[in-house]
Order: C-alpha cells, then sequence, then structure tokens
C-alpha cells in the first residue's frame, strides 16, 4: 500500500516536471527583443463564474527581465478587501539558463493599504512583491487566486500592459455556468474566441494571442484602449456586494445606478430644503437658481473621499455631507442634486472617465469600470450644463480639460443615456498677451505685461492664483522665462461668467534683458513664450498622429527702443500653415517702437502617421523663430 | 488610616492635574472673529495654540512612551482647509505597535446667521492606513470646515519605543502663535536635549515633580521641563537646500543612561562615543555582522584570486558586492543577518555595506564602517553622540596613505564615488578595534564634463563634424544613469538622435559605459542642418548651441539657507571650427572671464583664429564648492546672470 502510494506520488512529480515550461531566455524569438526591458513568456488568465456571488480569477505568467528596465514588470500588485480575497500565491525565479534558483510565497510579500494620493481612505489594501536578482536575464514564473464575492467585475484582459514589453503568448479564458450569459468587445484584437463546453458542462470562451512586438511610446499617439489590445467582458445579470442586477446597455447601467445605488439617498433636513428655497427665492431663471445653488453647495463643502465596501460605487447620503461638509465626488453630486431638487430643478448623475486625456465611453458596450469619476448635468431646455462638484472654486458650468469633450453615462429616472460634455475649441482655449516694455541702452526692460487666459486655459494659473502675493510673485518668477526677471506688481482675476476667463497683470523690470555691448544690445525677441524644445523624430513611427485638445496661443510685444538706436538684425518673418497648425511670427517697427507679433495655433484631431514628420519640421521651425534674437546698433 | 491615603492620592492627582500646562479648550469671540493673523496677514491658516506633553508611565504593566498633543488652529480661507485633514504617522513592528487614541476634535464656525457652531469629529471616522511593513498612518479630517472656522483637536499616542523620545518640531507650513512642549522624565532614564532652528524659546523652565513614576514598587521622581516659543514664523521653503528638518526650529531627544526600575542596574545608553563604539561592536546587527569575516571567505576566495594589490582587491570585492546583493531600498544602519542577504541576493543599505566592510577585512585589508545621515534625513549632531541620527552606513577603505568611501548599493557607481544622497556633512568612522572618529563627508569627488567639437560649415549650409564629451566623476554617473535606461546603446543613440531633428548621428561610440573606474567617453559624428544654404550674406552662430543656459536657476533677491549642491563640479567645451572659404569672422564671440569671491567658481571663455577660416572658441565654467552660504549668494546668481548674458551673444559670418 506504502508503495503504490509512492509510486503515485513520483508519477505525479514527473509529470509536474515534464510540464513544466522551459524559460530558457535563448528560446525567445529574436524580434520580441527591440524595446524590450521585459517578455512575457506565457500568461494565463482564467475567470471562472461559479456563482453570482462568487468569481475566482486565476493569474498564471512567467516574465523574463532583459534588463533592469524590466524590473518592475516581474514585480506583482494584488489588490485585495473584504471581499476579494487572495489565495496560494507562490512563484519561483529561473536564471537565464532556465534553471529555478529561488521561489517566493504569500509570506514574502509586503502588506499596505490603497495610496491613491487623493482618498483619507479607503479599504483596498494591495499586496506586493518585487522579485529580485542581480543576474540579468531572470525569469520569474508565478500563479495565485483571487476569490471575490461579485459577478459584476469580470477580470478584463491586457496582453501588452504598456510600452517596453513584448508577450510571447498571452491567453483569456472566461468559465460559467451555460445560463450565464456574458457580453464580451475585443478591442484590437483580432482573434476570435473559441467557444466550447468542458466536462463539467460548464460554457468556455478562450482567446489566445501570441508573438506581440514591444512598443515604444510616441508623442501624440492615441489614447491607450485605441493602442493596444484588450479584451473587455462584463456578465448580463450579477451581484455586486449584495446588490444584484441585470444590465446589457447603457440603459440598464444608468437605470441600475439610479434605482439600485443612488435611490432613497437624496433626504435632506425641512430647515435645508427651506434654506435652498429662500436662497433662490428672489430669481426665477431656473439656471440663475443652479448657479446659487452651486455657489453654496462650493462654499461650504470641500472635497474628501472615504472609501468602504460598496462606497467605490455608491454616494453618501446627502444628509450626511450637509452634516461633514465634506465628500467624494459621488457624494458631492449627489449632495448638489438634492439641494437642487429641493427647488425642483432636474439634474443627473454622471458617470465619466476623468483625466486629461478625453476618453469616451464606448457607445457599443455597457460596463461600469470604464469610469471613474462623477459631474453633474442639468439638462436645461437647448443649454445642457454641466457641473464639476469637487472643486470649490470651477465656475458654474465650467468643466476644464479633466471632463471636456466625451461621453459619459447619465443616470436619469428613464434609464442611462450616453451624452457628450462640451467641447472646447482650438480657437476657445486661447492665451492671449499683451505687453508693452521699455528697453534701455543698458539692456533693461521694464514695463506691464497682460495675459488672458480662456477656455481651459482659464485654470492656467490656478496653482497660483490662491496664494499669497510673495508666493505668487515667486512662482510667477518660475513661470517667465525672463532672465532677472523682478515682478513689481501682479494682479490675477478670475471671471466667472458664462464663458470664464483669467487675467493677469504683471508690472515687471529684467535688467540686462538685453546683452549691451559697444554699440550693440541683442535680445531675444519673445521673452515670455517660448518653445525651446523641438518635437523629438520618431523614425518608423506606428501610431497616427492624435492631438487631444487644441489651443491658440497670441503674443504681440511692442519694444520702446533706446533714442538714437535701431534695428541692425531682425528675424525673419515666418509663417506656416499646416492642417494641425498654424505658426506666424513678425517683427514690425513702428518709430522707436519694435513690434514682435507670434501666433501659434495647434488644431486638435487625428491624422495620418505620415503627418508627424510633418509636425516635427513645424516644431522645430517654431522653435527657431522662438529663439531669435533682435540687435539694435547705436546709429549715425 | 486606609481612608486617609486614599485620600492623600486624590490630592496628589489633582496637584499633578493643575500643574499640566495644556491650553484651556473651547474658544475665545476675538478667534472666531479673526480675520488674518497680523503678524503674517497672507498665511491661510494659524496655529492659535499647540500644546504636547510626553511622560514615561506603566500601561497595562508595560512602561510606555504616552504623548498627547493637543492644537487650536484658525483657518482663514479655503486655501487653509488642507489643515483639516490630520495625518499622525506610527510605527510598529511584527510584535509592538505605536497606538493612538482618544482622539477627539471640534470645528467651531459661525452659520449664515452669524451664530457659533460645532461640529464634533465622529469617533468612527478616525482611520488608520498602513504604508509598509514598519509605519502606518492615523488619519482624520475635521467636519463642517468653513472660511474662518476653528478647529481644536487633540489625541494620545502610547509608544512602546521608550527610546525614541518624541522631538517636537515647533515650526511648520503655517505660522503658530504659540506652542509649547513639556516633557516628564522619571530618574530612571536621562535624556539629552537639542534645540535646532534659528528661533529662540520663549518659555523654558523646569522643576521636580515628586514620585511621578511608580511602578512594579519602584517609584522615582520626575524632571518636568517646558520648552515654549511664541510667534512662530511660517517655513519657507527654498530651492537647492537640504532636508527641511535641518532649518525647522525642533528640539530633539536622545537617550543618555536608563537604571531599570526593577533591578536598578544602570546602563549608559549613549554618553560618550566610547559607549556608543562598545554599543555598535557589541550589537548582534552591527558588530557581530562585522566579526563574520570566516564566514565570507568561501565567497570572496574566488573574487581576490592572484590579486596581490590592495586596490585591485578592493575594488574587485566591491563590484562583487554589487553584484551579489540588489539593495531593496530600505535604509538604516543595522543588518539583521548578512548571510541571509548575500543568499537572498537582495539587501538593506547595512546588508549591502556591512558585507562590504566584512568582506575587504576578511581579504587582509583595512576597512571600517561609516555611519552617516542622508540628505533629506538631516544634519547630525556632532556635539555629543545621537545614534538616532544615523540612517546609513557605508564602507571606508584605507590604502596606503588614500581613503576612499564606499556604497555598494547602486551598481553604477564607481569606486570611490558616494551617491549624492549620502554627502551630508560628516560621518562618523566605526570600526571593531579602534576608537570611533568624524571624518568629512565632503566630496572627494567631483563632476567633470569635457566636451570637443569639432565642426567644418559646409557649402550647403550643414555643420558636420564630431563631438566628443567626457564624463567624469558624477557627471559620469549621471550619465551612465540615463544611457543605462534604455534597453541597449543603440536605443540610447537612436533616442538622442530623434530628440534633436536638426541633427543627425552618422556614427556613435560610447567608451567605458561599464568600465566604471574610467572616464565615460561619447563620441558622435553629426551633422545639423544649420542653414537652409550658404547663399547668405551673413550668418549668425551661436557658439554655445549645444547647450545653451538661458534662465537664472536663481530667482530669489536673497536667500536665508545656503545653496547646497553637494558636488563641486567643472565644465569645458572647446570648439574648433572651419568656415568655407567665401566667409569671414565679422562678429567674434564675447571673451570674458568672471569670478566667484575666494576662488569659489568662475566662467570665462576663449577666442583664436588659426587661418582665415579657422577658429577655435573655449569657455570653462567651474564651481568649486560644494556649499555656498546666504552672504555668498547674490555672487552666485550674478556669475549666473552674465553667464546668461555671454551665452547669448551671437557671432556673424559675413560672406567676403
Amino acid at each position: 500500500m506504502k508503495r503504490i502510494l509512492t509510486a503515485l506520488f513520483l508519477l505525479s512529480a514527473i509529470t509536474c516536471v515534464k510540464a513544466q515550461d522551459n524559460y530558457d531566455t535563448s528560446l525567445i524569438p529574436n524580434d520580441l527583443l527591440p524595446y524590450a526591458g521585459a517578455v512575457v513568456r506565457n500568461e494565463e488568465t482564467t475567470v471562472e463564474v461559479k456563482d453570482f456571488d462568487y468569481t475566482l480569477c486565476h493569474v498564471k505568467k512567467a516574465i523574463t527581465v532583459l534588463n533592469k528596465n524590466g524590473d518592475d514588470e516581474a514585480g506583482l500588485v494584488i489588490w485585495y478587501d473584504k471581499s476579494n480575497i487572495i489565495k496560494d500565491v507562490k512563484g519561483i525565479i529561473y536564471n537565464q539558463w532556465g534553471k529555478p534558483v529561488g521561489k517566493f510565497s504569500e509570506s514574502d510579500f509586503d502588506d499596505e493599504s490603497q495610496h491613491d494620493g487623493f482618498s483619507l481612505f479607503t479599504d483596498l489594501k494591495l499586496k506586493h512583491y518585487q522579485p529580485r536578482s542581480t543576474d540579468y536575464p531572470y525569469t520569474v514564473s508565478y500563479e495565485y487566486d483571487v476569490k471575490s464575492k461579485q459577478s459584476l467585475d469580470l477580470e478584463n484582459w491586457h496582453p501588452l500592459a504598456s510600452d517596453g514589453i513584448s508577450v510571447e503568448k498571452s491567453s483569456y479564458t472566461l468559465i460559467c455556468k451555460p445560463d450565464f450569459k456574458i457580453r464580451y468587445k475585443p478591442i484590437n484584437l483580432h482573434v476570435n474566441p473559441v467557444i466550447a463546453t468542458n466536462k463539467q458542462g460548464l460554457q468556455t470562451y478562450t482567446w489566445q494571442i501570441s508573438n506581440l512586438k514591444a512598443l515604444r511610446s510616441e508623442p501624440y499617439s492615441p489614447i491607450y484602449r485605441e493602442r493596444m489590445p484588450s479584451l473587455k467582458v462584463a456578465p448580463d445579470k450579477f451581484t455586486y456586494r449584495g446588490v444584484s442586477g441585470t444590465v446589457t446597455n447603457w440603459k440598464e447601467l444608468g437605470q441600475w445606478q439610479y434605482e439600485k445605488l443612488n435611490a432613497g439617498r437624496q433626504q435632506l433636513s425641512p430647515v435645508t430644503v427651506q434654506k435652498m428655497k429662500e436662497l433662490t427665492a428672489d430669481v426665477t431663471d431656473p439656471k440663475a437658481k443652479a448657479r446659487k445653488i452651486y455657489e453654496y453647495m462650493q462654499g461650504r463643502t470641500h472635497y474628501i473621499n472615504i472609501s468602504v465596501g460598496i462606497g467605490g460605487l455608491q454616494p453618501f447620503p446627502a444628509a450626511d455631507v450637509d452634516q461633514q461638509s465634506y465628500g467624494d465626488c459621488k457624494a458631492l453630486v449627489n449632495y448638489t442634486q438634492a439641494l437642487l431638487k429641493a427647488v425642483d430643478i432636474e439634474s443627473y448623475y454622471c458617470v465619466v472617465k476623468s483625466g486629461s486625456q478625453k476618453i469616451s465611453m464606448l457607445p457599443d458596450f455597457a460596463s461600469m469600470d470604464q469610469g471613474d469619476h462623477v459631474i453633474l448635468c442639468l439638462p436645461f431646455k437647448n443649454d445642457t450644463t454641466f457641473l464639476e462638484c469637487t472643486s470649490q472654486n470651477m465656475p458654474f458650468g465650467f468643466l476644464g480639460n479633466f471632463t471636456d469633450d466625451r461621453l459619459v453615462l447619465a443616470c436619469t429616472p428613464q434609464g442611462g443615456k450616453l451624452i457628450r460634455t462640451p467641447k472646447y475649441t482650438a480657437q476657445a482655449n486661447l492665451e492671449q498677451r499683451k505687453a508693452s516694455f521699455t528697453l534701455n541702452a543698458q539692456g533693461d526692460l521694464s514695463g506691464t505685461m497682460i495675459t488672458n487666459f480662456k477656455g481651459v486655459n482659464y485654470e492656467d494659473r490656478d496653482q497660483v492664483i490662491y496664494e499669497s502675493k510673495t508666493d505668487q510673485i515667486k512662482d510667477l518668477k518660475k513661470i517667465y522665462p525672463i532672465n532677472n526677471l523682478e515682478i513689481e506688481s501682479a494682479d490675477l482675476k478670475q471671471y466667472k461668467t458664462d464663458q470664464p476667463y483669467t487675467t493677469e497683470t504683471l508690472k515687471i523690470t529684467a535688467s540686462e534683458y538685453g546683452s549691451a555691448s559697444g554699440d550693440k544690445i541683442v535680445f531675444m525677441a519673445n521673452p515670455a513664450n517660448r518653445i525651446t524644445t523641438p518635437l523629438r523624430e520618431v523614425r518608423n513611427r506606428h501610431f497616427d498622429v492624435h492631438i487631444n485638445r487644441g489651443y491658440t496661443d497670441e503674443d504681440e510685444i511692442t519694444y520702446t527702443i533706446p533714442a538714437g538706436y535701431k534695428i541692425d538684425l531682425r528675424p525673419k518673418n515666418v509663417k506656416i500653415e499646416k492642417p494641425f497648425g498654424r505658426f506666424e511670427a513678425s517683427v514690425t517697427v513702428n518709430g522707436d517702437k519694435v513690434i514682435y507679433s507670434r501666433k501659434l495655433q495647434i488644431i486638435d484631431g487625428d491624422y495620418s502617421k505620415e503627418t508627424y514628420q510633418d509636425m516635427v519640421d513645424f516644431y522645430q521651425q517654431v522653435t527657431d523663430s522662438d529663439d531669435d534674437n533682435i540687435t539694435l546698433t547705436k546709429g549715425s | 488610616m486606609k481612608k486617609l491615603f486614599l485620600i492623600a492620592l486624590i490630592f496628589i492627582g489633582l496637584a499633578k492635574t493643575t500643574r499640566a500646562q495644556d491650553f484651556e479648550p473651547g474658544i475665545t469671540d476675538k478667534e472666531i472673529e479673526m480675520t488674518a493673523y497680523d503678524k503674517d496677514p497672507q498665511a491661510n491658516a494659524v496655529f492659535l495654540n499647540e500644546f504636547g506633553s510626553t511622560r514615561i508611565d506603566e500601561v497595562n504593566d508595560h512602561v510606555r512612551l504616552i504623548y498627547t498633543y493637543h492644537a487650536k488652529i484658525k483657518i482663514f480661507n479655503k486655501e487653509g482647509f488642507n489643515n483639516g485633514t490630520i495625518e499622525i504617522p506610527i510605527h510598529h513592528n511584527e510584535s509592538v505597535s505605536e497606538d493612538v487614541d482618544e482622539v477627539t476634535g471640534t470645528t467651531y464656525y459661525k452659520d449664515e446667521n452669524g451664530i457659533i457652531q460645532k461640529a464634533e469629529l465622529d469617533p468612527k471616522k478616525v482611520f488608520t492606513v498602513k504604508d509598509y511593513k514598519y509605519g502606518s498612518t492615523v488619519k482624520f479630517a475635521l467636519p463642517a470646515l468653513h472660511p474662518g472656522c476653528v478647529i481644536e483637536f487633540k489625541y494620545k499616542l502610547v509608544s512602546p519605543y521608550i527610546d525614541y523620545f518624541r522631538d517636537w518640531y515647533f515650526q511648520d507650513d503655517i505660522p503658530k502663535m504659540y506652542s509649547q512642549y513639556e516633557v516628564h522624565i522619571p530618574g530612571f532614564w536621562t535624556f539629552n536635549a537639542s534645540l535646532r532652528g534659528v528661533l529662540k524659546l520663549t518659555k523654558s523652565a523646569s522643576e521636580v515633580e515628586r514620585e511621578c513614576f511608580i511602578s512594579g514598587g519602584s517609584k522615582a521622581d520626575c524632571s518636568h521641563i517646558t520648552y515654549g516659543i511664541k510667534d512662530i514664523p511660517a517655513f519657507v521653503k527654498e530651492d537647492y537646500m537640504t532636508a527641511r528638518k535641518n532649518f525647522l526650529s525642533a528640539i530633539f531627544f536622545e537617550l543618555v543612561e536608563v537604571t531599570n526600575p526593577y533591578t536598578g542596574v544602570k546602563t549608559v545608553v549613549t554618553k560618550q562615543w566610547s559607549d556608543v563604539d562598545r554599543i555598535l561592536k557589541t550589537s548582534e546587527s552591527f558588530g557581530s555582522q562585522l566579526k563574520r569575516g570566516s564566514l565570507l571567505k568561501e565567497y570572496i576566495a574566488p573574487v581576490i584570486a592572484g590579486k596581490t594589490d590592495e586596490l585591485e582587491k578592493a575594488k574587485a570585492l566591491y563590484s562583487w558586492v554589487k553584484k551579489q546583493i540588489k539593495f531593496n531600498d530600505y535604509y538604516g544602519i543595522y543588518s539583521e543577518n548578512i548571510k541571509k542577504a548575500i543568499e537572498t541576493h537582495s539587501g538593506s543599505v547595512a546588508d549591502i555595506n556591512l558585507t562590504l566592510v566584512t568582506a575587504l577585512n576578511a581579504a587582509g585589508l583595512n576597512a571600517e564602517a561609516v555611519l552617516l545621515s542622508t540628505r533629506e534625513h538631516g544634519m547630525v549632531n556632532t556635539l555629543y553622540p545621537v545614534l538616532n541620527d544615523f540612517n546609513y552606513v557605508i564602507a571606508k577603505v584605507n590604502i596606503g596613505n588614500n581613503t576612499y568611501l564606499l556604497d555598494a548599493t547602486d551598481p553604477l557607481l564607481q569606486f570611490g564615488l558616494l551617491p549624492l544622497r549620502c554627502v551630508n556633512d560628516q560621518g562618523r568612522v566605526v570600526s571593531l578595534n579602534k576608537p570611533s572618529y568624524w571624518i568629512d563627508l565632503g566630496t572627494q569627488q567631483k563632476g567633470a564634463t569635457t566636451r570637443t567639437l569639432e565642426l567644418t560649415l559646409l557649402d550647403n549650409g550643414k555643420i558636420k563634424g564630431t563631438i566628443i564629451s567626457y564624463y567624469k566623476g558624477y557627471e559620469a554617473y549621471e550619465r551612465r544613469k540615463i544611457i543605462k535606461k534604455f534597453n541597449s546603446v543603440d536605443e540610447y543613440v537612436e533616442d538622442f538622435d530623434e530628440k534633436h531633428p536638426k541633427l543627425k548621428v552618422l556614427k556613435s561610440d560610447i567608451l567605458n559605459l561599464d568600465s566604471l573606474d574610467n572616464p565615460l567617453r561619447e563620441t558622435f559624428e553629426v551633422e545639423i542642418d544649420a542653414y537652409d544654404n550658404n547663399n547668405h550674406d551673413r550668418l549668425l552662430f551661436n557658439p554655445y548651441f549645444w547647450e545653451k543656459r538661458t534662465t537664472n536657476p536663481f530667482k530669489l533677491a536673497e536667500r536665508d539657507y545656503p545653496v547646497d549642491w553637494g558636488y563641486a563640479s567643472d565644465s569645458r567645451l572647446v570648439l574648433v571650427m572651419h568656415l568655407p572659404p567665401q566667409y569671414t569672422i565679422e562678429t567674434p564671440p564675447q571673451v570674458v572671464a568672471y569670478g566667484l569671491p575666494n576662488k569659489g567658481g568662475m566662467f570665462a571663455t576663449a577666442f583664436e583664429t588659426q587661418d582665415n577660416n579657422t577658429f577655435t572658441f573655449s569657455n570653462i565654467t567651474q564651481f568649486n564648492k560644494t556649499v555656498y552660504d546666504p552672504a555668498e549668494y547674490p555672487y552666485l546668481k550674478e556669475l549666473y546672470n552674465k553667464i546668461i548674458l555671454t551665452e547669448k551673444g551671437e557671432m556673424v559670418f559675413r560672406k567676403k
């Protein structure tokens, strides 16, 4: 009996060895090496939905680190909380010939709370481990399970996680009961799933991809989602932290948020309701009422995020915010919505993907994981207005570059719908500067410089405007590349009108701005707004050009030159027109006035990859022009 | 009798509370009405009062450090709201932890009707966030913040780390009207207190508290010392300065000796350096590790086999440690087990550098350990030993008359070059067989760059030629780091080429990338699109085009704190340029020489023509000191100004 057992054990041991993959680094195909710091040898993600409240995700991965740059790719970070439990983590480190040299398990991991940099507290935690080897290349293989008490958030698949990694083989398998219906959307993924039924009678969907070369970062690339292959998976029916739902489209997803998560969380005390009525009693226009309430909300709340349990998706009750004066984006939106409701103004809770880069909800695929922020929409007739509720200072109706021009999910009583937030055009995003300077014979500069910031540029001075005067001047001196800049006075104002703008009026001096020697004075024509680094070239560019947001800069600088001097050398006037941008710079002379004017406009949009070299040339000409000097000589 | 005793106890208790000098909770009308702080009208918030107290006492049968904190802050506007979120760092290890409890907080504000309202902190909203293995942060946010509100909060922190008596920072980013710290130290313990920063104490008092410490039948009197400062200005940070800790007004404590309350056995913890030396030498995680030379013999034998020269041996061992143990980003002066670090290929600063010291000694060299404090960690106290000041250890090897300081945590460091983080004032040299002593860490090494450009202006308007750059010391280290960010040298050159659209790299060569002890040499054969053609009458040419400085890094009119660059630097450029025969030089570059007082640095240029069509232009920039004090600052700023003005000057080539 004993002998049989040993035999069995041996047998299984032998199969183990056989099944083990060979991680000799010489087996990596040559074309996977350029631009790669690490190569994913094999990655297998298996998601098994065992029940509505039980999903098991199994990850198995082997990655070869080629050099120091790839070290981080071999590190593991596993998120967990009370309802996502990590199980059975184990891993092996191999040397370059594929011989095991070390192993690790869960006890080697460091355990930390999540640090997103903005939350006071979240109950999300993470375990991480950084395998270390001093010899390159080395390979790390590991596997682990995460047991999750929900079925809404199914792991997505990103076989090529970032630039600088190549992939030998990667696969994704979803296993579920035949009646558990899923929706999936492959993006840049040109393989079809293999759909089958396994021995247990469960439905399996498998995608597999191989030999993906490493990409390198290219300026003005399309968004990550459009560059990298990925697969999104979502269930039709699910349970999430005790809340169940059926979602096959955006309408139903919005409905679920509205009815299951937000409903009943907008009660306010009669005192607060009365206060809102009184606050708006003297205005009749609903938009004017809404503005008053928005400004009231801004005045008495500030942003603090506390995320526990379903708090990731569900707002805190409005009454809590009323009492604590703080909340996260969901809580503040929900609170503002409640305040508006007190005076019968309808508004929609809108889920958005935030960030300067514009990323829309995928119109043909509804899933919760696409958004990370919430804003409020006021559906006034022909005048849809959006409110950012986490800022104490933003003008009413202004979104800035954080949530502009993208599709968001509005959760309305009639269900969800995708609507687009307003766009700030290249013409609207204006930085307009006018300066009037006097230059003396020593090259010293003095005068006044006034700049207007419009469109998304409204926020350009937000870092400065709320500082003390002393700090304002300190920071402005760092913003402007004017040598020996001294700011005698700085006056910054923000106008929170329908088209909000910021003005900055500076009285400045700059000793020896021009270099005076002999009878010559040499000075830079463009004092305030120079592009100094040209756009880098990219040989063999892979992706088309994507300009995320356009803008216009206009500078007009008038120099009064010292008596007896005249212009000796002046820069060439430049005028360039391209589909993606325009540039004009010129110097004109009018008596003792030398006027430099510059206009740069960059137009957002998508352009062919061939356009990129044109952009490089364009920026080079701008950089050269911005570096131009004017030479004055004492004339006879 | 029993009754009487009880009354006496209560009486003593009462006497104790009256003596405690914490300020009264609650606010005054004046505080809520205040609209600005008259001594700093631009401040967004101000501490109206701050009080801290630390005592040593028994808690649940354990002797603990008990720290209480109480603060009242006026918040003038929304920009001051961040002062309403409180973060308290705490320390812990596998067995014990610091604990924060009894957190209370109140916000006082005026509502719309001008009535003063009070909002209390919900105790359930006090959160603990784990940062890493040995540290967490307790966080809470005061509720109902309004512009003009006053917040007041208190907490108690109980710590098992008695040796780390709580330091106190008088100064913060916002001003304080008053800050007071009290310590109650039982006679069983003796601490050294040191005041740092420019502010003077406005209150300083001490008294004896009778029998304030009772534990397990032993009792002791306490020294009760009060430190207070009035009208503390906000701390304003400047660029190019070391740790803010070095400049903040604060009081620090270091344990000197402790008497075991139960056995009466006295342990001198730190008094003299000789005491510290003894502690370190006998410490399991310091001296004992340094004695494990025999353990390393098997590893080092092949490394030094065949080598007879001491320097050669030292270099080989330094490379071996760098290759053997990878740095895990933990600082510290103690190593649990150097053998484990060698076997797992992963270790802390102490694991790595104590291994190095041990290996060097095992190979028959004369090596010592050097304790130091990194630049972010602050300056060390050189008046008397403060072991807590040190957070880093390096190796020192003495060969002949030369001394080399070594840190093996970064594979790109050349032999004898310390990473900048270590270059901070003085270090303490500790060895097994000698008394310890101070050495200056102020660099043995500097950074130097020498560039030679040999260029020819062609008839088609292009410039063609060779650029050779030599990097030494810190400059070589920095450049190697840049190159190593790429997967290969080819990718680095490609990137360099692409970043300069007007420039094409025709050929390149990088020498000594991995021979760290030699200067790094970069050779680029390039072609530059300088002019669209060669038909112009006048061509402008800036001889500084390769790296032109256009803005002064120093913006402030004056400084309060020194400029600390960490190392001296020297950069030189020699440009030899050949012009086509049809051009002649109309405007040569300016020839200048500017210097800093006391040979602190200089900028100078030279120009000469070889024949009608060839000229040589050279310049040199030197900063000879690592630290420039505030009095030297205006000169430094002006030198930069002159550099920028000079580099603006363009040469003009005129067609004959």
